[in-house]
């Protein structure tokens, strides 16, 4: 197990979570990073060979991943009442003529 | 008048019921108590005024027309701010939220409308629920109303403190890793977190899919079954939801526990909870709560939770994983925009609003969960993390082959001072040490404070602060866990079920 972060690799996970951190942030991250991987350095000596991981029941791939092993319950597919049409428009930040406005995305 | 301080819900409907008060003047009487008393507390972040009198009237209305009530209605609540009820703000107490509104209602939002609660506002908490002491909030810092210059507890402190302060009969929290149990056991009040998928989540701000749980904190164990009992149930909006498995009378066990069954339990006591670093008060008011419990009848048994140790670990892989995936969604464009953002083009405003909008502790965990799942390293700690999960998940289901529930204090210590965890978030981290393994394992857990008069009077002298003791139960065993907290409540202090 690797338990150091250096400024580098940082910077390209501040760059996958579209995080913008200052120097100062920055600083406390790496600091902060470093102690809490030392601390994870415990499960080092813990042997989990063969130990299945607790997963979710579908584990065809990594992102179906859930921890909890429920099984998966799926509501009937029939025709039903939706209340909440639009409602996800409703609150855009800005709207108009029904359209939703963002903000320009091209230089 | 009524006095608020020993009013718990089943009091409140009975009350109502002999018309000995409306709901009108409780309500009033809560938001007096607010306006009093919440500008040195700060549980709430905003309130709910308007809609919250109109709905008592009608309550009224309707108990005046003979109509039958359930018995939440007109029963004034607070609710933490990641739970959605809509036309009002849900924050999440983060700036990337501030200007949000709900546009639906949380499904146990519905269900407590279709009882007719009533909503006082909403509580303020650590931001994205992510802290142990409601200092991580983007907007104001909780004080605990038991002393004011300490924390209550997080990160569902604001609900915490209201009801501790008599601001709400009851309120509504959501538990990661002990953001219910811990803030109740800082502000003396009870804090249930349900077996995960008893509760939907549904319009739950979603901060780790896999261990959060919305529960009640109230004043009693009873009210805690009260609340419990009308929030539960499958919700075809939450896949993970469930009914409990058919073949039990849940309802009536929850509701009407039976002494003679809680008396045959059998209590389990993990050695690995009561170890050196345990703060003395603590250590003590456990004794003596343990004392109380065996008066009941039960019996106790000593087990091993081995893995207990490694948990925090485990949990602080697993938890920012989901963080930084859950998190995600926030990109400054839907919900809510920094209108001070200056950007020229898309990838700009995702990290300008996020890196703005998001606070220290939400920034450290997105980033951390991005590591631990990125490759080369997802099979060193993601991986790992979730086969220690298994270990810990397994400690507890062969310990419940020997016993019924296990008793543990809920924290390390008693509400500790403002500012003395902040620097450093390890430190922080380790205030949910006890809370954690019950997530880990999704089994129902619930915060106690100490009542017994002894340690009340030896504490004052003290410090006077709060110690809470924790029961978790059996996968779907909350009736075991609320009616053993019912009879040693009612032993030590009867005058809340009188």
């Amino acid at each position: 197990m690797a338990s150091k972060i250096d400024i580098k690799t940082l910077e390209h996970l501040a760059e996958l979570s579209r995080i913008k951190l200052d120097k100062k942030e920055e600083e406390k991250l790496l600091e902060d990073m470093g102690k809490i991987l030392a601390y994870f350095d415990e499960l080092k000596s813990l042997d989990t060979s063969g130990v299945e991981p607790m997963n979710g029941p579908l584990r065809r791939s990594v992102s179906e991943a859930s921890g909890t092993e429920l099984k998966n319950s799926l509501r009937e597919d029939e025709e039903r009442l939706n209340t909440n049409q639009g409602a996800g428009a409703d609150v855009f930040p800005e709207s108009k003529d029904g359209f939703l406005k963002v903000p320009p995305v091209f230089q | 008048m009524t006095s608020l301080r020993n009013l718990t819900i089943k009091k409140f409907h009975d009350g109502l019921l002999k018309k000995e008060f409306s709901t009108l003047e409780i309500t009033r009487s809560f938001f007096k108590e607010i306006s009093e008393n919440d500008s040195k507390i700060n549980a709430y972040l905003s309130l709910n005024e308007e809609n919250a009198i109109n709905e008592a009237k009608s309550v009224d209305a309707l108990i005046a027309q003979g109509e039958s009530v359930e018995v939440l209605a007109g029963v004034p609540l607070a609710i933490k701010d990641n739970i959605l009820i809509k036309g009002l703000p849900a924050t999440a107490a983060s700036k990337i939220l501030e200007n949000y509104v709900a546009s639906y209602d949380a499904e146990v939002i519905q269900k407590l409308k279709n009882e007719r609660a009533i909503f006082l506002g909403k509580t303020n908490m650590d931001e994205f629920a992510m802290g142990s002491s409601t200092e991580n909030s983007a907007f104001k810092i909780t004080r605990n109303p038991r002393d004011n210059e300490r924390v209550p507890g997080g990160s569902s402190g604001g609900s915490a403190a209201a009801v501790a302060a008599n601001m709400a009969l009851a309120a509504l929290g959501s538990d990661t890793g002990g953001s219910i149990r811990e803030p109740a056991a800082f502000c003396g009040v009870v804090g249930l977190k349900p077996t995960y998928g008893a509760v939907s989540r549904s319009g739950l701000i979603a901060m780790a899919s896999s261990l959060d749980q919305i529960g009640p904190i109230t004043k009693t164990v009873e009210d805690s079954a009260i609340v419990f009992n009308a929030i539960r149930g499958r919700d075809p909006l939450d896949a993970t939801s469930a009914e409990p498995p058919v073949g039990q009378n849940y309802e009536n066990e929850l509701l009407n526990p039976d002494i003679e069954k809680i008396k045959k339990l059998i209590v389990g006591i993990p050695e690995e909870y009561f170890v050196k670093g345990l703060d003395k008060n603590v250590e003590e008011a456990m004794n003596v709560a343990m004392k109380t419990v065996g008066g009941l009848g039960v019996k106790f048994k000593k087990i091993s939770l081995p893995h207990t140790k490694y948990a925090l670990s485990c949990y602080y892989i697993i938890m920012p994983a989901e963080v930084s995936s859950n998190l995600a969604r926030f990109d400054g464009i839907r919900y809510s925009r920094l209108s001070n953002i200056d950007a020229s083009n898309l990838k700009d405003i995702y990290f300008k609003q996020r890196g703005s909008g998001f606070g220290q502790e939400a920034k450290r965990r997105i980033i951390l969960g991005t590591f631990v799942l990125s490759s080369g390293y997802y099979d060193a700690y993601y991986k790992k993390a979730q086969q220690v999960r298994r270990l810990v998940k397994n400690d507890f289901e062969n310990a419940f082959k020997e016993v019924d529930v296990i008793m543990t204090p809920v924290a390390p210590g008693p509400a500790f001072k403002i500012g003395e965890k902040t620097e450093d978030p390890l430190t922080m981290y380790l205030s949910d040490i006890f809370t954690i393994p019950a997530n880990l394992a999704g089994l129902p857990a619930i915060s106690i404070p100490v009542r017994e008069k002894m340690v009340r009077q030896a504490h004052r002298k003290e410090e006077g602060l709060p110690v809470g003791f924790q029961i978790i139960g059996k996968p779907w065993r909350e009736p075991d866990i609320l009616g053993l907290g019912q009879y040693y409540e009612k032993t030590t202090v009867p005058e809340l079920y009188e």
